[in-house]
């Protein structure tokens, strides 16, 4: 496992250069270019808002403002998991010919989704500032450790749905639809606020859960997010990571025989 | 693993497990998951081969004998299934050229990401970046999009960045063929440099001119077993020969079987005219007559066919016989020694001699060698010639003379005869060399030639001369 990691990180510059790679080529073409980072959460949201503002009427000062801070992380997690579990497959004539840990092209893909996340984060403080909220600078450090939470429980998954796709191409489907009833098991649209404790709980489970709700403390409610919970978001994306990692190693030997 | 070695490969084993209809699909793969048919196809059946630092070595045989499963297996792509396969140093595989490229990025873009799937830092890649685009004749065109090349542009830069690359050990899979005639040569020459510099090379390919001109060493691998290695130029000449003489047994096989249809036909044939005759008896008598005059030559042709059949088994045979028989000629004889002629003149001893009359293969440049050559002539009194070459070890052509100038004119053969050829103090310098003596009739035709028949080696002067040949030299301090 030590050895793999040495491994990995012996070709650090390979992901740095595949990330480039998808970025630059992603928006490249297009006329909006780089700009479709941006339309398209933000499109997203706009929908979203009039749907739970206008047609469910809630009483939520700022609604979009919640809305968008617990959006764009989802936005990521969604893409990173979504996209990259074929991130192996759509890279077979690669994994056939050459010789690099595999793992490679799922952190690649990963961490790409994270960088557009970044970028997306423009939209996030431009809605508080127009909003005229403002934010709290002692929470806003915190942001830190949750998106590096947010990104280990991102490459766990992703290593997981990833390999087992090489074998189960129905994999890449599968988790289309897991992803589309995720959303709904993560408070992003709603609150926590008045629900049962028995659905609190359940939705607790999902890891996804106590990430978005610090998203939300730090940028909706400004306020330093809880430090337990932030430290089990943290274990938790840990230990997701090493399971996704080990069943990887598992699976990998025969990626260039079964692709 | 042995200090010297820097590939060792033990006892290797693969199979593949080749579904007869593989479903990747879940529902194939629940309906099927007890009785998935499969046939397991042994690919290797247990290869152990070693490559030493430096030494380069060429993989040959048929298509589909393991050859590239073997070359995966090195770089780690596949796992086998049984044995162990060690490597020292930093691996490198030319199998797959311009991978990860971008069409929508620059060719100096791509260069960097193409060598960072090789596992090159992109502080190594700027320190080579200037070499790279050298080397692909692309310096006009390297910040335009990939995706404005023309094939040929794209490989150059794909070749490039590859052959670029520091390794210890250079895998390489039948990619030699890119770009025009004179790319390929460019290529070559840097696969020959970079040999030269310490770079371990494993090639596979089906060129055997350039597996024998790069490669020391070659290793034969057939049904997924090691047949034979050695001495690239052996190796090959062999696994040629072995692949002449398949093709020769498939064409005797398809023959014959095309002899077997229309034996078959003919005697169709036969019975339907049987049946006409019956009924026409006595009107096609005489007709009859012909068709089985006919029949006859027919008989007389497939027989002649047989026979020169035979004639050139009994040929192919001869060969092998003379190939061994060098040994005999010659008790110095090398490893490599092959031998071909119609034999009408034959040599019966080859013996490289010292000054003193010894027989000697171990010379100094400056000394003097005598090559005694002895033979025998079935049909006395025909004009022949006398010719020998010598060639280095890395299959430099060195030297080669005939008697037929010396002697101003063609030897008579007697029945036996023998002649010496006194190589007057060689300028050769130190190396292993090989000798080809040869007996021509006034033709050129082959009487008999044996190629590689004697490996002499010419040890090193005191004087610091270096090169392929001594020069006469003088300094004369002028100013």
């Amino acid at each position: 496992m030590i050895q793999r990691i040495k491994d990995i990180y012996e070709y650090r510059d390979m992901v740095f250069s595949l990330v480039k790679r998808e970025l630059r080529g992603r928006y490249q073409k297009s006329v909006l270019g780089m700009l479709w980072t941006f339309l398209n959460p933000l499109c997203q949201i706009i929908v979203y808002t009039f749907v739970f503002s206008v047609i469910f009427e809630n009483n939520m000062e700022n609604y979009y403002i919640y809305l968008t801070v617990g959006m764009i992380p989802w936005t990521f997690f969604n893409e990173a998991v979504g996209q990259g579990a074929g991130s192996i497959v759509n890279n077979a004539d690669m994994t056939k010919k050459i010789y690099f840990p595999r793992e490679v092209l799922t952190i690649a893909s990963v961490t790409s989704k994270f960088v557009n996340m970044l970028l997306s984060f423009v939209i996030v403080f431009l809605f508080i500032f127009i909003s005229g909220i403002g934010v709290n600078p002692a929470a806003l450090l915190w942001l830190i450790p949750v998106m590096i939470a947010e990104y280990l429980v991102a490459l766990g998954f992703t290593l997981f749905f990833s390999a087992i796709t090489v074998y189960l191409r129905d994999m890449e489907y599968i988790v289309g639809v897991l992803m589309m009833a995720w959303i709904w098991a993560t408070p992003i649209m709603y609150t926590l606020d008045g629900r049962s404790e028995a659905v609190i709980t359940l939705l607790k489970i999902n890891p996804m859960t106590n990430i978005i709700l610090a998203y939300h403390d730090i940028l909706y409610y400004k306020v330093i997010p809880s430090i337990g919970a932030l430290g089990i978001g943290l274990l938790v994306g840990f230990i997701l990571l090493v399971i996704g990692e080990i069943v990887f190693i598992r699976l990998e030997g025969n990626f260039a025989e079964e692709l | 693993m042995k200090p010297e070695n820097v590939i060792e490969v033990r006892d290797v084993r693969k199979h593949f497990k080749v579904y007869y209809d593989k479903g990747h699909m879940l529902r194939e793969r629940v309906i099927s998951f007890y009785r998935n048919k499969y046939e397991r196809r042994e690919v290797l059946k247990g290869i152990s081969f070693d490559v030493k630092k430096s030494e380069s070595v060429g993989l040959i045989g048929k298509n589909g004998c393991g050859k590239s499963t073997t070359l995966k297996l090195l770089t780690k792509i596949l796992r086998p299934n049984g044995g162990t396969i060690e490597t020292k140093g930093r691996v490198c595989s030319l199998i797959e050229l311009g991978a990860g490229f971008h069409p929508d990025m620059s060719g100096r873009e791509n260069i960097y990401i193409n060598a960072s799937i090789f596992g090159i830092k992109a502080k190594e890649v700027d320190r080579r970046l200037a070499d790279i685009v050298r080397f692909s004749e692309l310096e006009d065109y390297i910040d335009n999009p990939v995706r404005t090349y023309s094939s040929g542009m794209y490989m150059r830069l794909a070749f490039s960045v590859a052959i670029n690359v520091d390794a210890d050990i250079l895998l390489i899979d039948e990619i030699l063929a890119v770009g025009d005639s004179s790319f390929q040569t460019k290529c070559f020459n840097k696969l020959k440099s970079l040999k030269e510099a310490g770079t371990t090379i494993v090639i596979v390919s089906h060129s055997l001119g350039q597996i024998e001109k790069l490669c020391d060493r070659a290793i034969w691998i057939d049904k997924g077993e090691i047949r034979k290695e050695g001495p690239s130029r052996q190796i090959c000449k062999e696994y040629l020969d072995n692949m002449e003489t398949a093709r020769l047994e498939r064409a005797e096989l398809e023959y014959r079987m095309q002899l077997e249809d229309e034996k078959k036909r003919e005697e169709q044939r036969k019975e339907e005219e049987k049946r006409r005759n019956e009924e026409e008896k006595k009107a096609k008598a005489e007709l009859s007559v012909r068709r089985q005059e006919e029949e006859r030559k027919r008989r007389e042709e497939e027989a002649r066919h047989q026979e020169e059949a035979e004639r050139e088994q009994r040929k192919r045979e001869e060969t092998k016989r003379r190939n061994a028989s060098c040994r005999e000629i010659a008790t110095q004889c090398g490893p490599d020694a092959r031998r071909e002629g119609k034999g009408i003149v034959q040599f019966t001893e080859v013996k490289m001699l010292n000054e003193k009359g010894e027989e000697c293969t171990k010379f100094c440049t400056g000394e003097d060698i005598f090559i005694k050559m002895k033979y025998i002539s079935e049909q006395p009194g025909l004009k022949i010639n006398f010719a020998i070459g010598i060639t280095r070890s890395d299959w430099v052509f060195c030297y080669g003379t005939s008697c037929k100038y010396l002697l101003n004119g063609f030897l008579i053969s007697q029945s036996k005869g023998e002649i010496v050829l006194k190589l007057k103090d060689i300028h050769l310098l130190k190396n292993t060399y090989y000798l080809d003596v040869r007996i021509q009739d006034e033709e050129n035709e082959k009487y008999d030639n044996i190629f590689n028949i004697i490996e002499f080696k010419v040890l090193p002067v005191a004087k610091k001369d270096v090169g392929v040949l001594l020069i006469d030299t003088e300094w004369n301090v002028t100013k």
